[in-house]
């Protein structure tokens, strides 16, 4: 019986094997096609040049200040969003009173739309009507920025939303990951002669580490992305200063019907997540912790 | 060093009262075992003393500092906790190293300390393992030394043997015993096995529903329990009770229970004749009811007829589950050449120097002491 189990599980597994070759592996293999080809899109079948969309991508200015402002992205949002979701659960962890209230409102923009998320910060970043620089000027600051509108501003705006969407969730995340650390580890450790800060670093770090590595993967995918809020709030603008890879492609292919070139950076960035995920986990590696 | 006081000390949890007028003065390398079932406040009493849980009312002296408000890190005190508490990310050594390495230890100094504490406990082959590649029985003891190296002036342990199987309970029992010997430092053990506390104690405090209710050295505490609970909790089987009255008929002293009726010796008379026409408790020990065929010598022999539930053979004895005529359960543990089987009726022997007499309702001793 049990040694011909596999000719009842291959049966089985075959329906959702044949789905995920169909809408996972072909459209992928497919797209890494059309990245070595020249297609507008339409009627014209794809015509194969080879690796010319990536030459022509290395040499793209364009395509550089997206993967740069990408790289701003990937350093800021982890480290704010992380350091402040990890204190705020540290906070709510230790018997604060209205934790729970706390734990609600952190967690709601998660709950929101991003879409909603760039319209509603939109108007709160509007240089006349907007609630930011009507508090600004009431606290006697005269001519503040137009946020949205200037290059040097719209990628901290930008990552402002970001980081206030995405607190709340790692919040959530390292709330739970901390509250299944052991009691008597703490207090061992206090009994041992740790303070509150020692406790944090020495036992809470370590024992969440596994749920930090996910949320740095987590947080550094969404940093390579954030097409729907840049293109709600800024649409890559002024002047492509607040324009990201996710954004870039976009534009190139639906707007300027360059399909293949469009691909071709579409699958960089893919390899971009990839490598930035394997290059984490690597990082971050450490023995798997029971208790 | 130090000894410990708890001075009228109360631990409330809301409504609950956790540890209900606590006092008792620990001396100076006593080993003392706070036994109780669980609820009792037993392990409540240990953390108050910890620092990890505040006081609601009273005082707490190690030696002769008020350490009410002093953080768990400055009262000089080492926990084994009950799921040991290990830090799953270190080392063995870096575990039992992490306390001296808080308090700036220099490093050649933590070496020595860690490496002597870990000879004592015959760990040394472990220093670089982690905690989950240990069995029970390694964990246990590296938590032991966790505690070691500290040099604390006080060790508290919580449950640390209720996690080990039976037989290394029993080896780790002795292992404990011999360590306070070496260290000749306060140890302070929590457990709701009273055969740990009768085994380790110098003294142990029995505790029930947050109240204190005896304290005492071992043997004084199975010769003379000051009240039921006492006398039931301690003891493996406990003590078997019957509702009865002391009666004086042609000036002899007699228990009339239910089901039987006992002579009581006149050397146990003169003590309990005071209580004569009451009501009473009477209590007995498994081990003090004897077959009538193998009675010891010596003993203020009263006799009595019982029939027979279940017998259980141990090898060493039997233990027998008695029905008096008014079918009251007791058990009696037997000379293993005893030859009963069910629904015979058995001759015992009691030994009335080692009875005792309650009062039913305080539930307190009525013997004299």
């Amino acid at each position: 019986m049990y040694r011909n189990k596999y000719r009842l599980i291959i049966p089985f597994l075959i329906p959702s094997l044949l789905i995920y070759l169909t809408f996972v592996i072909y459209p992928y293999a497919s797209a890494m096609y059309i990245s070595l080809t020249r297609w507008r899109g339409l009627s014209q079948p794809p015509q194969f040049i080879g690796l010319a969309n990536f030459q022509k991508m290395l040499q793209d200015e364009h395509f550089w200040n997206a993967l740069g402002n990408n790289a701003v992205y990937l350093i800021t949002l982890p480290t704010i969003t992380l350091i402040l979701a990890l204190f705020f659960a540290f906070l709510l962890t230790q018997g604060v009173p209205l934790s729970k209230f706390y734990r609600i409102s952190y967690f709601f923009p998660q709950l929101m739309s991003v879409v909603a998320i760039g319209v509603l910060w939109s108007f709160v970043y509007h240089p006349t009507i907007g609630i930011l620089n009507s508090l600004l000027q009431a606290i006697g600051i005269s001519n503040p920025p137009i946020w949205l509108g200037n290059p040097k501003t719209v990628l901290g705006a930008v990552s402002g939303v970001a980081i206030w969407q995405a607190v709340g969730f790692y919040m959530v995340l390292f709330i739970a990951a901390m509250e299944a650390v052991p009691m008597s580890l703490y207090e061992a450790a206090m009994i041992d002669g740790a303070n509150r800060w020692q406790l944090f670093w020495k036992i809470t770090i370590p024992m969440i580490w596994e749920t930090l590595m996910t949320a740095m993967i987590f947080i550094m995918i969404f940093a390579t992305n954030m097409f729907a809020i840049t293109q709600t709030m800024t649409q890559g603008g002024p002047s492509r200063s607040s324009e990201v890879l996710s954004t870039f492609l976009y534009d190139e292919a639906f707007l300027g019907s360059k399909f293949g070139y469009g691909t071709a950076i579409a699958v960089t960035l893919f390899f971009i997540v990839l490598a930035i995920s394997l290059t984490v986990q690597r990082l971050m590696r450490r023995d798997t912790l029971e208790y | 060093m130090a000894s410990v006081t708890f001075d009228h000390v109360y631990k409330r949890f809301g409504d609950v009262v956790a540890v209900n007028d606590l006092s008792i003065e620990i001396a100076d390398k006593e080993f003392l075992v706070f036994v109780g079932p669980s609820g009792c406040g037993k392990t409540t009493s240990l953390r108050l003393l910890a620092g990890l849980e505040e006081i609601s009312e009273g005082n707490i002296l190690i030696g002769d500092r008020v350490v009410n408000d002093v953080p768990p890190k400055d009262r000089y005190i080492a926990m084994v906790f009950q799921s040991y508490a290990l830090y799953p990310h270190m080392s063995v050594f870096d575990n039992m190293a992490f306390g001296l390495k808080l308090r700036k230890t220099p490093k050649s100094e933590i070496e020595q300390r860690v490496k002597h504490a870990a000879d004592i406990l015959d760990i040394g082959h472990l220093l670089d393992r982690k905690p989950k590649q240990l069995s029970g029985g390694q964990r246990q003891r590296v938590a032991v030394g966790r505690a070691i190296v500290r040099q604390p002036a006080v060790f508290l342990f919580d449950e640390p043997l209720s996690n080990l199987d039976a037989k290394l309970r029993v080896q780790t029992r002795s292992q404990l015993t011999k360590l306070h010997h070496d260290l000749a430092t306060t140890f302070i053990y929590v457990t709701h096995d009273q055969v740990e506390a009768m085994t380790m104690a110098t003294r142990i405090a029995v505790m029930k529903d947050g109240i204190l209710q005896q304290i005492d050295s071992p043997q004084h505490l199975y010769d003379y329990p000051t009240n039921v609970f006492v006398a039931g909790f301690i003891g493996s089987p406990s003590m078997n009770f019957f509702d009865a009255t002391l009666v004086e008929s042609d000036g002899k002293l007699e228990i009339h229970a239910g089901g039987f009726r006992l002579e009581v010796p006149e050397k146990k008379a003169e003590e309990w004749r005071p209580h004569k026409g009451r009501e009473v408790i009477f209590g007995i020990r498994p081990e003090d009811i004897h077959s009538k065929q193998f009675t010891p010598p010596d003993i203020l022999e009263s006799d009595v007829v019982a029939k027979v539930d279940v017998t259980e053979l141990m090898g060493n004895e039997i233990f027998l589950y008695l029905l008096t005529k008014d079918n009251k359960q007791f058990i009696a543990r037997v000379d293993p050449r005893v030859r009963v089987s069910m629904g015979d009726d058995i001759e015992l022997a009691i030994n009335m120097a080692n009875a005792h007499i309650f009062d039913p309702k305080t539930e307190m001793t009525l013997d004299a002491r």
